[in-house]
């Protein structure tokens, strides 16, 4: 949700797998179940997309939020 | 799945974020001096092939910027970069993945890769210039703050760095602004799969290591 709020759609993870596990030194990285993750999203075309994406997460577009300013 | 990276954007409102960020400064230095002492993460070649890097994207990369590489993911396994495409890379580090997108996008293409540690921008500028790569260059700045126009990139790619800025909000608000409309985010990082207190967030030490 929080990548949708910050502007984007279409987010998505791809893969997770441990990447901390034999580091030279202990970490907390364990205690936390941490894993290493891809994922990707998109900037929308314009606010109207971005609403529509908002919209299905249920969420209102904050009073505080704007579509990501490019001009 | 998502939980405490993405949940809370705000840090803890009793961490002092000069030192947060003064920590985290400490300890990529080291990852770029002395590459070889050992962390609690994996680092370099060994870490790349880990991470699922082509030995092709290896290629002409000076030794340097793949030694001291510390990501978590592969921005590159999430979408070709075309050439002539522009690319901004947020914590671009000693340079492997910013190196990595200036051949993928080539001559027409531009790659400004943004780091707030000297001495990772040191290392990746001395690195540019040895590969002769003249459409990439590195920028001090924050991730909260990209020294970057509004709609100037088409992709944006992030490795390991976005679980290091206490404002993870701010970061992606920033990556927003400055890609162009349809333009793609491409981020290797972390997630926690166990809540995580706000009595540890307070915890410089936990946020880097």
């Amino acid at each position: 949700m929080a990548v949708t709020l910050a502007g984007f759609v279409d987010f998505e993870i791809t893969w997770r797998a441990d990447v901390f596990s034999g580091a030279p030194q202990s970490s907390s990285a364990d205690s936390f179940g941490t894993l290493g993750i891809n994922f990707r999203a998109r900037k929308p075309r314009n606010e109207a997309e971005w609403g529509a994406a908002l919209a299905a997460l249920n969420c209102a577009v904050p009073a505080q939020l704007r579509y990501p300013v490019s001009g | 799945m998502i939980n405490a990276v993405f949940e809370k954007q705000i840090p803890a409102p009793e961490l002092d974020l000069s030192n947060l960020r003064r920590s985290i400064q400490e300890e990529y230095t080291a990852v770029a001096e002395t590459p070889q002492q050992g962390f609690h993460f994996h680092t370099g070649r060994p870490l790349a092939h880990m991470l699922g890097y082509r030995d092709k994207w290896l290629e002409g990369i000076p030794e340097a910027s793949i030694e001291s590489f510390a990501g978590t993911g592969n921005p590159f396994s999430l979408g070709k970069l075309k050439p002539g495409e522009r690319v901004v890379d947020v914590g671009s580090g000693a340079g492997i993945d910013s190196l990595i997108a200036a051949k993928m996008v080539g001559p027409a293409g531009h790659v400004v890769g943004v780091d707030m540690t000297p001495a990772m921008l040191a290392k990746a500028r001395r690195a540019a210039r040895e590969t002769g790569l003249d459409n990439v260059e590195f920028r001090e700045g924050y991730g909260e703050a990209l020294p970057a126009l509004n709609g100037w990139a088409d992709v944006v790619i992030s490795n390991g760095v976005l679980n290091l800025m206490p404002d993870k909000s701010a970061a992606l608000q920033e990556m927003a602004r400055v890609l162009k409309p349809t333009g793609r985010l491409q981020i290797g990082d972390i997630l926690v799969q166990k809540a995580v207190p706000a009595s540890a967030k307070r915890k410089i030490d936990l946020w880097t290591g």
